[in-house]
């Protein structure tokens, strides 16, 4: 029996925001887009968090969220150009890239408190949503071995930046 | 002169075992691999004797470090692919962590 997944139901667990599009299936190059896309959006608030928090543990956070992400999108690409797979836009990637962009958006405009918090909450939320995306469907959704192998290499990276986060997310609370 | 030999000779012997005792005793120094995968140590307590190495290979596919808590030995950013060596040279037990992913911990102790 062949899985079926639909792109309309991966953004529904990625983004309460998902457009509205016909049902299709998820194939091995929308996959890869929307694992390139995911790991973009993080390096793009690792990298302005970087720059503009003033927590010390935060800009370590977004230092090593800018550091992870890109090399597990080092092994995407590289994986996808061995197996000569373009990564294919879809309605799940289009829908990160515009939400990650929303939320950039959204942080320029804090400072301080505010904005360490509106990151790392967000860095949890994040966290959380892909982990479910692997599991729901990335990773059964995925045909080819190698892509696969990637995908459930990657997983304990993700649960370690969530309790990295979480922790964070504590400890910011109690400053408060 | 028979009683002489028979003393050299039984000198010779003790000499021999006493060498052989020695060699058995303090054998040779071992090299012993944490693999560091999924975001942890493998094995995440090792115990090892002085004098022995220990490589770190990180098969992650981000960097790692393997840090000591009290600031014994630090490997420094390992790459992916990448290994770093660390010979034990004082006893205790040494509890060391990734320094840049804080959920990885582990133990190391030297006999």
């Amino acid at each position: 029996m062949r899985i079926s997944f639909s792109v309309v139901a991966l953004a529904g667990v990625l983004f309460l925001h998902a457009p509205t599009v016909s049902a299709q299936d998820v194939n091995d190059a929308q996959i890869a887009s929307i694992v390139v896309t995911a790991n973009q959006v993080d390096i793009d608030a690792g990298k302005l968090a970087t720059s503009k928090s003033t927590n010390d543990d935060i800009k370590a956070f977004a230092r090593l969220m800018v550091t992870d992400h890109t090399a597990v999108n080092k092994s995407a690409t590289d994986l996808a150009s061995k197996l000569k797979v373009t990564p294919q836009d879809n309605a799940t990637s289009q829908s990160l890239k515009a939400d990650g962009e929303k939320h950039i958006t959204h942080l320029k405009t804090l400072k301080g408190a505010a904005f360490d918090k509106a990151y790392i909450d967000r860095e949890v939320a994040y966290h959380q949503q892909v982990i479910d995306a692997l599991d729901k469907t990335l990773i059964p959704g995925a045909t080819n071995g190698e892509l696969k192998a990637l995908l459930l290499k990657v997983r304990p990276a993700f649960v370690a930046h969530l309790e990295h986060a979480k922790r964070l997310q504590a400890s910011a609370g109690e400053r408060d | 002169m028979i009683a002489r030999l028979a003393i050299s000779a039984a000198a010779i012997g003790l000499f021999t075992c006493t060498a052989g005792f020695a060699a058995s005793d303090r054998s040779e120094p071992k090299t012993h691999t944490v693999t560091i995968e999924e975001m942890r140590f493998q094995p995440e307590r090792l115990t090892v004797a002085r004098g022995d190495t220990i490589v770190w290979v990180n098969k992650d596919l981000v960097p790692h470090t393997a840090t000591s808590e009290t600031g014994r030995f630090d490997s420094q950013t390992i790459q992916t692919a990448k290994s770093w060596k660390f010979t034990a040279r004082t006893k205790g037990e040494f509890a060391y962590i990734c320094s840049f992913h804080p959920t990885m911990k582990a133990m190391l102790n030297v006999k």
